[in-house]
């Protein structure tokens, strides 16, 4: 199946382009997990990008921060090409994601994971002599109450249930202060009353400045946020719309929404 | 944990725990008044061999880089040392007169080799104790981190280091001594003046106290933080915009050149060196006194380290086969206490209590628990994803 490469339109005419990928491929010992993928995210927009298992949606994050080699096509952020760069490298330019399975410090505290990741002091010397000044303080526990973590600050993460997990990846993503903000399934295991909760706090991150892209399964969730979505499939993009047109999409009721209404109905 | 908006301290150190370290301090102060020759002697030795451990855990346990290379290290700084006592010997004492130690003289070398000749000197000599070691870990760091190598394979490359630059040392007689390695080097003096063995002991004393005090500041800072984050998962902390290879070498590199300081001072007191410190079974020495006194607590290792050398100087007069009380405290330490001795004592007493570093390989690993929430009502496609 080799659908046209898709023309995406912003949400608004004069939107500006904050991410975007051209023509990308992405191939596993053979397997071309990414076919020519093109994609525009732009400044303050959630982006939701939806698709079946093994559609290619966390391999396209992995190959904008840098954890999956690119075969051929560029990623820019801005005007500048990061693709292929080093993922530390990506991350200091101002892309933040947060990993499908919560990829968070165990062993550390909640307050420790997020005054990991605050932005800068990344320098060996630097890290040695950083004093924990007011501002940081400040800067870490306004993350935590935009998460609701609040009240687990000083709690070992290791002691939080899924959900919360969750939160603590999101909140560390900010703490980067990026102006991308890439989340792979920020529901993933969460129960219906947390899923609703992750929504507010996306809808409410979106609100302050970052251009978020948000890879989802689950309809009601991409319902309750998004403003825009890619369809993935089998490496390359499906379709491009808002909700309803999606939900309208032929195409795309045949290769996923029709599958979904079959496991929903079983 | 008390005062959650304004008590939050980066390091901890508790007022029980000052006490303690006060006290062992004092008792280190005044052992060496009341103990005989040999037992001072010992005493130095130990508190060496224990320093090394601390070195090893900087990297082991805190970064999760098993390493057998520390006796390589130490060793390289044992040489540096060596040669420049081996080069102050005065004439008389040489077994040859003249100015060339006698191992190069029996291997027909007629003038002292342009680089072993400087080390003569002390700054040189000092310089190159710290350096030569610092030097070959970051050469071998920036192979090994840089490329990418993880986990195990790590630790196969020290054990191959290891054993290829015992083969070189012994191989290279004329320059190195061979097996025999450095002997019969003159004492360490100043101005002429020889120090005595209590002089040796309180710079030994005072070189391990420097290396516990800069590792424990080290591992309780923002950068102690990023090592154990390095040690949970790598991985994650690259995308948090963190150069993962950077802090392992210089980790590694200062941990080297601390442990080449440790094998300088070593040969003032031991009075030779040679490959046997530079052999895997010295390395794995190191490894087990780090792993009996429990990874990631500094203070661990080093007791470890004194307590089996302790142990290994009296079985060694009742039995040949020490090395065996030594293998079955390391199995049941691993068995039962996988995180070592220093787990046994009350979370305040701990010297680096916000360390937690993971079970040993191949400890069994704790089921994970399932919190309340999730079990409740979980959203029914949740549990098979994975894209």
């Amino acid at each position: 199946m080799t659908a046209a490469p898709m023309t995406v339109t912003p949400t608004t005419p004069t939107a500006k382009s904050v991410l975007s990928v051209k023509d990308l491929n992405v191939v596993f010992s053979g397997f071309k997990a990414l076919r020519g993928v093109n994609l525009e995210v732009y400044d303050g927009e959630i982006l939701t990008i939806i698709g079946a298992n093994g559609a290619g949606k966390s391999t396209l994050l992995d190959a904008i921060v840098g954890k999956s080699p690119v075969a051929s096509g560029h990623v820019y952020y801005g005007s500048k090409d990061i693709t292929n760069k080093q993922p530390h490298k990506i991350a200091r330019l101002g892309i933040g994601r947060k990993f499908q399975n919560p990829n968070v410090y165990n062993e550390l505290t909640v307050f420790d994971n997020i005054l990991l990741s605050l932005k800068g002091s990344h320098g060996i010397f630097e890290s040695m002599l950083a004093k924990l000044t007011k501002a940081k303080k400040g800067k870490i526990f306004d993350v935590l109450e935009r998460t609701s973590l609040l009240d687990q600050a000083f709690e070992e993460v290791s002691s939080l249930s899924h959900g919360q997990k969750q939160w603590v990846e999101i909140a560390m993503v900010l703490a980067q202060d990026p102006s991308v903000v890439l989340l792979d399934e920020p529901t993933a295991g969460m129960t219906a009353e947390e899923t609703y909760a992750t929504g507010e706090i996306i809808k409410s991150i979106a609100k302050a400045d970052y251009s978020i892209v948000v890879i989802e399964h689950d309809m009601e969730f991409v319902k309750q946020i998004a403003e825009r979505i890619v369809v993935l499939h089998q490496g390359e993009v499906l379709a491009e719309g808002s909700v309803q047109e999606i939900q309208s999409n032929p195409k795309v009721i045949e290769v996923y929404l029709g599958r979904e209404t079959i496991n929903a109905a079983a | 944990m008390s005062n959650v908006v304004m008590g939050y301290k980066q390091s901890t150190f508790p007022k029980k725990l000052a006490a303690i370290s006060g006290i062992a301090l004092l008792i280190f102060i005044i052992l060496p008044f009341v103990i005989g020759s040999f037992q001072l002697s010992l005493l130095s030795k130990l508190l060496l061999f224990g320093t090394l451990a601390v070195t090893l855990d900087l990297v082991w346990g805190f970064t999760g880089i098993l390493s057998f290379a520390h006796g390589i290290f130490f060793t390289l700084g044992g040489y540096a040392s060596a040669y420049y006592l081996k080069l102050n010997l005065s004439a008389e004492n040489n077994t040859y007169g003249g100015e060339l130690p006698d191992f190069m003289v029996w291997n027909g070398l007629e003038v002292l080799p342009w680089f072993i000749a400087p080390l003569k000197y002390f700054p040189v000599a000092f310089l190159a104790v710290i350096g030569v070691p610092a030097l070959f870990a970051y050469i071998t760091g920036s192979f090994i981190f840089r490329s990418k190598v993880s986990g195990v394979y790590i630790t196969i490359i020290t054990l191959a280091l290891s054993s290829a630059l015992t083969t070189f040392f012994i191989s290279q007689q004329a320059y190195t001594g061979g097996t025999n390695g450095i002997t019969d080097v003159s004492k360490l003096s100043v101005f002429g003046v020889n120090i005595p063995p209590i002089g040796i002991y309180f710079l030994i004393l005072a070189y391990t106290v420097f290396v516990l005090a800069l590792s424990l500041w080290l591992t309780q800072s923002n950068f102690g933080l990023i090592l154990r984050s390095i040690n949970e998962n790598e991985n994650r902390i690259a995308f948090l915009g963190y150069d993962v290879a950077q802090y392992k070498i210089f980790i590694w590199t200062l941990s080297a050149a601390l442990a080449g300081m440790a094998g300088g001072l070593f040969v003032p007191l031991n009075r030779f060196i040679s490959p046997v410190y530079l052999a895997v079974a010295f390395g794995t020495q190191v490894v087990i006194w780090v792993a009996i006194g429990g990874r990631g607590t500094l203070i661990g290792p080093l007791a470890a380290a004194m307590i089996l050398g302790q142990v290994q100087n009296s079985a060694e007069k009742v039995t040949q086969d020490w090395q065996l009380v030594v293998g079955i405290l390391l199995l049941v330490v691993v068995l039962f206490i996988p995180n070592g001795l220093m787990s046994l004592l009350p979370k305040q007493l701990r010297f680096s209590n916000l360390s937690k570093p993971k079970p040993l390989p191949g400890a069994a690993a704790s089921a994970p628990v399932v919190p309340p929430e999730m079990a409740s009502e979980p959203k029914p496609e949740a549990a098979q994803r994975s894209s």
